[in-house]
């Protein structure tokens, strides 16, 4: 067999880096870079450089046990069939958008054939009003980052979302003033400042010729993403909420919006009782939740738990059912970007019989009619996505809406914030050498930490003992950018003391 | 009979391979020729996925050597990694064939078996840039574009209808345009240190256009022609002594311009501001690696000094990796540009690179990637 080349998106976040996946005769992968791409000119961040490691095949199970695709299909159906099964009450379906629109489609048009709806994992967007969709889903395109006069910078670009840091020098080179409202100081901004959120709209001196740039994820809190909008409602500024998705702004544009519940509302439905049943695409609650072991944990309490995945994860060892589908590089498909921006997957070069790419959405199909609906083709679907998903950056037309942001505590003794720094590795719990904490000097001081030393953080469900950096940041704050087995949410009050 | 040394001019046979190909053809014929005639077993060449991108295949089918026709300004890719452990015939930009060579003195290419059929560069341009050029220099939807050539200093584009705009070089560069940096102060135009030296410079008269210039280097270099010509693919004849000027003569200002931006865009740094000038260039540095993978003479694969030396968790002002590398590349960085074209945050890694490498280079009068016969500089201090 011939080397294949497959022209596709980074699945890091929507940035919608595209990139070149080789895959060599012995199935080895390389990334080559795409220059060409518009979105990064074929730059791509730490993640994005060790793909490889992130693409493992999947493989379908029954029960525990390997199972032909076919096999696995059907007993999914039987089950998603049985008697206990009432999908208004006790199943859901959860797709955050690591697949292809296509094959979202296809999933969405599972959830109409069973009565209920795809769950995007973003319980914000049922708690928004609808007018908000489009500012929450869509934002400024990353040229226009370049050409604003100002810049209110809510993440950490270095860790989170590093193809935007050349975005963000490259405005600072035309003359835009970036302020830095985040957990650290970053090196790209002319200030960086801690700042009350409400003076946010008098200290940041935004206006309509500035951007905000903020993320949304299946942990941010909803009062927070109110406050962003809010902010850019009253100053005029344009807004971007970086997501961790490769697709996430397509299939908040496929989903129904109304009732959708975020992945820790569903978790607590599974913890309660209250669903029995979760079928998933692409999405792994143990790799999405801040605790990993938690999330397994409750998982388990499910009667049935089908999984439709590309790729290798923790879900599919416990999962009852597996369907695999073949990598997303080699899918036939599209992905919207975080600016709106329809990206295809191409097979560039290889054997003549290469496969279609189009096994996920014949799997998805099988499935549909096995409960009662109609045949699905990955033509048919691409065609309705080109109809459906073209949207372009839309001012603000909310009106202001009432928010309660869930603060940071306040610490007391020798206490800290464990803050999760969330970026592409943590998302898929992928190894990586982001093996410590940061911290700022007067911790290092008042802990008595040593350079070279460790530091103990404790929570209610363990200890760690991790490496530290010192950074210029808030005083009670520990920020990581890898999971940590203390950690219960986005923010943990953990312990700390120096390991000696 | 060839011989080492001679200076010819030629072209495909195939008179569709010869309209089809920038200057003739000769490249492809000499390329297929090599792969049917079993002198390599595969040839490295790009495959066109539209006029601003390409990408490297490996291949062992002569349909697709000769479905790669076509010159590509737009697509600065660098090919000396796809050659390693193979037996392989690939086209080459002067910066190609260095890193080859660069290679091959670490071990990672054996030169026996790579046959190194070198193209004339000016200079390579990035294809984002190129596209915001044509709407804003040429007002051309890149969309329209069907080919580009680079005539007497000036950047020429071809669109569907026929048309041709073209603008002067110095004049786009000026504008922020034209050609990556490195390429600018790049002094290697003709690949002298590739078995075959080709390009369209010095073909004159009837044969202009449809014809390439061709330099026999050394016993490859006759291997490749000879074998192309016994395999019917190409006709040669002895290039005129004007024609020979000539080539001198394009080459002669290309250098002396490489000579003169090399001064304007890697000015002198006064000592006292050399160590925050690389400590600032560095600040943004998102630690992907992506220099280093794409770094075409690099030999050291994933156990480095570099990455060994070099933790996140360090709170060093200056990224240990960095440091490493420029020291490591001092007397194997050829300035090809690739690391800052990959570079995530923009940092201009070729040219703090080049800022050690150069003097570095010049002082021990070591030129990298030119012969086998200079070894590494670092290899004889440490002997």
């Amino acid at each position: 067999m011939k080397e294949m080349i497959y022209q596709t998106v980074c699945p890091g976040c929507n940035m919608g880096c595209g990139l070149y996946i080789r895959e060599n005769e012995d199935g080895k992968l390389a990334v080559d870079f795409m220059k060409s791409s518009s979105a990064n000119l074929g730059k791509l961040c730490r993640f994005g450089m060790k793909l490889p490691y992130h693409y493992s095949k999947s493989v379908s199970m029954v029960d525990g046990k390997k199972a032909s695709v076919e096999y696995a299909v059907k007993i999914a159906s039987d089950r998603l069939s049985g008697e206990d099964v009432c999908v208004n009450v006790n199943v859901a379906l959860l797709g955050v958008g690591n697949t292809t629109n296509e094959e979202s489609l296809a999933f969405n048009k599972i959830a109409d054939r069973m009565g209920t709806i795809v769950n995007t994992g973003m319980g914000v967007y049922s708690e928004l009003p609808t007018e908000c969709h489009p500012t929450v889903g869509v934002g400024v395109t990353l040229n226009d980052i370049e050409n604003v006069n100002r810049i209110a910078l809510f993440v950490d670009p270095y860790i989170q979302y590093p193809l935007l840091v050349r975005r963000i020098l490259a405005a600072r080179k035309n003359g835009a003033y970036v302020v830095s409202v985040g957990l650290r100081d970053l090196h790209l901004a002319d200030e960086n400042r801690y700042i009350d959120p409400d003076l946010y709209e008098s200290e940041l001196g935004l206006d309509s010729g500035s951007v905000i740039i903020t993320e949304l994820h299946p942990n941010t809190d909803t009062g927070w993403v109110r406050r962003m909008l809010n902010l850019a409602l009253r100053t005029q500024a344009k807004i971007l909420f970086m997501k961790p998705f490769v697709n996430a702004a397509g299939v908040d544009l496929l989903c129904k919006g109304a009732g959708q519940k975020g992945i820790p509302e569903i978790m607590d439905g599974i913890n309660e009782g209250n669903i029995k049943t979760l079928v998933v695409l692409d999405s792994d609650p143990i790799e999405l939740m801040p605790d990993s072991d938690a999330a397994a944990a409750i998982l388990k309490k499910l009667d049935n738990l089908i999984v439709i995945t590309s790729r290798d994860s923790p879900v599919n060892r416990i999962a009852d059912v597996v369907i695999a589908t073949e990598p997303q590089y080699a899918k036939a498909g599209s992905f919207m970007n975080v600016e709106g921006r329809l990206l295809n997957n191409v097979h560039v070069y290889g054997d003549n019989n290469l496969p279609s790419g189009t096994a996920g959405i014949d799997a998805l199909s099988t499935l549909n009619q096995y409960l009662g609906g109609e045949a699905m083709d990955y033509q048919t679907l691409h065609n309705k996505v080109l109809e459906s998903i073209v949207r372009k950056y839309t001012k603000p037309k909310y009106k202001e809406l009432a928010c309660q942001v869930l603060d940071i505590g306040p610490v007391e003794g020798q206490k800290g914030n464990l803050i999760y720094l969330y970026n592409p590795f943590m998302w898929f719990d992928q190894p990586d050498d982001n093996d410590f904490v940061l911290v700022n000097m007067n911790m290092v001081k008042k802990l008595g930490l040593r350079k070279g030393g460790m530091i103990a953080l404790g929570s209610d469900v363990g200890t760690v003992n991790i490496r530290y950096r010192v950074e210029n940041m808030p005083d009670g704050l520990i920020l990581s950018a890898r999971k940590l087995p203390v950690a219960t949410g986005w923010i943990t009050m953990v312990s700390t003391e120096a390991v000696l | 009979m060839v011989e080492v040394g001679d200076m010819l001019v030629g072209y495909a046979t195939d008179e569709d391979i010869r309209s089809r190909g920038a200057s003739g053809g000769l490249v492809t014929a000499v390329l297929a020729a090599a792969l049917e005639k079993g002198l390599v077993e595969n040839v490295v060449v790009m495959k066109h996925i539209n006029e601003f991108e390409a990408v490297p295949i490996i291949t062992d089918d002569v349909k697709e050597v000769l479905a790669s026709i076509g010159s590509l300004h737009s697509v600065p890719v660098n090919l000396a990694k796809y050659a390693v452990g193979r037996k392989v015939a690939m086209p080459a930009k002067p910066c190609d064939a260095q890193a080859v060579i660069e290679q091959a003195k670490r071990g990672m290419i054996d030169l026996d078996n790579t046959y190194i059929v070198g193209l004339n560069c000016g200079g390579s341009m990035h294809p984002v840039t190129t596209k915001k050029m044509l709407v804003e220099m040429y007002d051309i939807d890149p969309e329209d574009v069907v080919g580009e050539d680079i005539k007497k200093g000036k950047l020429v584009f071809k669109t569907k209808n026929g048309e041709e705009k073209a603008l002067r070089i110095d004049e786009l560069e000026e504008a922020g345009f034209g050609r990556r940096e490195s390429c600018r102060f790049c002094t290697l135009k003709i690949p002298l240190n590739a078995d075959l030296a080709c390009g369209n410079w010095g073909v004159i008269g009837d044969l202009s256009g449809s014809a390439t210039f061709c330099q026999v280097m050394n016993g490859k270099g006759v291997k490749l022609l000879e074998n192309a010509i016994k395999a019917g693919r190409i006709e040669v004849q002895p290039a005129s002594d004007k024609a020979i000027a000539i080539r001198e003569k394009v080459n002669n200002v290309m250098v002396d311009l490489g000579n003169t931006l090399e001064k304007k865009i890697l000015p002198v740094i006064p000592d006292e501001e050399r160590l925050q000038y690389y400590i600032d260039q560095l600040a943004d540095c998102v630690n992907c690696g992506a220099c280093k993978e794409v770094c075409p003479v690099c030999a050291c694969g994933e156990d480095s000094k570099c990455t060994t030396f070099h933790s996140l968790v360090d709170n060093y002002k200056m990224s240990m990796y960095h440091m490493v590398r420029m020291l490591h590349l001092a007397d194997s960085c050829i300035s090809c540009g690739q690391c800052s074209d990959v570079c995530p945050s923009d940092i201009p890694i070729t040219l703090l690179k080049s800022r050690f490498a150069i003097p570095s280079q010049r002082k021990r009068n070591y030129h990298p990637g030119i012969d086998l016969d200079t070894p590494p500089f670092f290899e004889v201090m440490l002997k």
